[in-house]
């Protein structure tokens, strides 16, 4: 169960973190399947953003964050998406695949996992310029 | 209270406007999108001030403005009251940090290494001059190293509790719904340790500045040593209506921990995080924590002091409001000089009178 839910939450940050090109790309080119779509909300708002404290381990707000959410139904299934930042149509398009994904079409997981490849790539590349700048301090 | 009626004043004010706006020139979205390129410490600055995350908002604000801080920052806040607020997500802790730069100046072995990041601190400043004789100044490619950096690191906090050199704390877990909130709620004091640390990571950068520096030159009860600094990225992390937990994207922020010898024969610890890049916030703020507990009631490290005084809006929004009208006010002011005036010509007058010939 727990893999069962860490593999939808990768599946799901991975459509919020893809390429708004791409992913724009590939619900429009499951649209004709997923027919009649039902726009139930598009809109933008803000998600507060809390952190903890490490000296006395406190919650508290940093602030908010802008984002944008999309929910729809597809083919019986609901559809959810919300990226940070104000692209409405990269948010819906998250909610058409995760619809997609709920209604058992194959291609959605096609695209998350070319697009997490893309982002463990890019996330090594920057982790690799980081440790170029690694430091060993000497005292005399 | 009195108020000023102003006549003719609509097309005066237009006028002013204009004046303003018009040495701007047009703004578009390129002019927006090469802000947002070119800016990016300044912009994190404005996300920070604002409390608002969003580099496009933040580069728009800074283009309407003309660069003005105070001016971009009000506008973004304004802008946020506008908008709903559709949840919040999950507090964010250091070990799910995706860590850029951690250093410590307390502790030169510490675990994980030091890792300088992105930073000016050992390089040379020099103004690039023959930038204006039409040279281009180029950024010379970073060299990477064959393996990545851990991209995940515990704080150093934790590190020290283990090896017992800071205090433990029991925390209490408060729901997220639970934790207070200044944007909702009044800053009363003794503020509760999440509006102070709200406070602190709104504050204007040259206020925390300002009376942190006071702070570590002697006008504060703790002076700071790094323990340590991280500039990093956070994952938003919401709610699928399933209720799986999800990241929709990530964004900057800053951390300090600042310490010093504790009474206790531990060390203490002082903290503060916001949004985007900004060191300079971060360890001056850290350090007006680290004296807040035992600051001396009317010092300049007093936690109402510095909370009240360094938010940027309130701050600045006063100080400007005494450009406007005053003329009943200070008319009042002028009649009573006029007044002591008389007064004293009056009793020199009989004073004269009274002077034997």
């Amino acid at each position: 169960m727990r893999d069962l839910s860490e593999s939808r939450s990768h599946f799901l940050s991975t459509l919020a973190r893809a390429d708004a090109a791409r992913i724009k790309t590939a619900a429009e080119a499951l649209l004709p399947q997923l027919q009649p779509v039902e726009v139930v909300q598009s809109r933008s708002g803000l998600v507060m953003l809390p952190l903890r404290d490490t000296v006395k381990g406190c919650d508290f707000f940093m602030g908010e964050v802008l984002v944008a959410e999309a929910r729809i139904r597809a083919r019986g299934a609901e559809g959810y998406g919300m990226v940070t930042g104000r692209d409405l149509a990269h948010a819906m398009a998250m909610a058409l695949l995760d619809a997609a994904d709920a209604a058992g079409l194959p291609e959605t997981a096609a695209f998350a996992a070319d697009e997490a490849a893309r982002h463990a790539a890019e996330d090594r590349a920057t982790l690799c310029r980081i440790e170029a700048t690694r430091v060993e301090m000497e005292t005399f | 209270m009195a108020y000023v009626a102003a006549r003719g004043g609509e097309r005066a004010i237009e006028q002013a406007e204009r004046l303003y706006r018009e040495p701007l020139g047009e703004i578009d979205a390129k002019r927006v999108a090469g802000i947002r390129q070119s800016l990016p410490w300044l912009l994190d600055r404005v996300m920070g001030e604002a409390s608002l995350y969003d580099p496009d908002m933040a580069a728009l604000a800074l283009a309407q403005a003309g660069g003005d801080l105070y001016e971009a920052v009000l506008l973004l806040r304004a802008w946020r009251s506008t908008q709903p607020r559709l949840g919040i997500a999950t507090p964010v802790t250091q070990e799910t940090l995706f860590t850029h730069r951690r250093i410590s100046a307390a502790f030169k072995d510490i675990p994980g290494g030091q890792i300088l990041g992105p930073t000016l601190d050992h390089a040379h400043r020099l103004l690039a001059t023959s930038v204006l004789q039409g040279e281009s100044l180029a950024p010379v490619p970073v060299e990477p190293a064959s393996q990545p950096a851990p991209a995940r690191q515990p704080s150093l906090a934790a590190w020290q509790r283990v090896e017992g050199l800071v205090a433990n704390v029991l925390r209490a877990e408060v729901a997220p719904e639970d934790i207070p909130d200044i944007t909702r709620q009044p800053l009363l004091f003794p503020a509760t340790r999440a509006h102070a640390l709200q406070s602190l990571a709104r504050a204007d950068t040259g206020g925390v500045l300002a009376l942190g520096y006071a702070a570590m030159r002697g006008y504060g009860n703790a002076h700071p040593t790094v323990n340590e600094l991280r500039l990093a990225e956070a994952e938003v992390m919401v709610r699928h209506p399933s209720g799986i937990s999800f990241s929709a994207g990530r964004v900057r922020v800053s951390q300090a921990e600042v310490t010093t010898k504790g009474k206790g024969g531990q060390l203490d610890l002082g903290f503060a995080a916001t949004f985007g890049w900004n060191e300079v916030k971060v360890i001056a703020a850290a350090t007006l924590d680290l004296n807040a507990a035992a600051a001396p009631k009317g010092s300049p490290v007093e936690e109402e002091f510095v909370l009240y005084h360094t938010e940027p809006v309130e701050a600045s929004g006063f100080c400007i409001h005494f450009k406007l009208p005053h003329y009943v006010t200070f008319q009042s002011a002028l009649d009573a000089l006029r007044d002591a005036k008389a007064e004293v010509w009056e009793e020199a007058d009989s004073q004269t009178e009274t002077v034997p010939a």
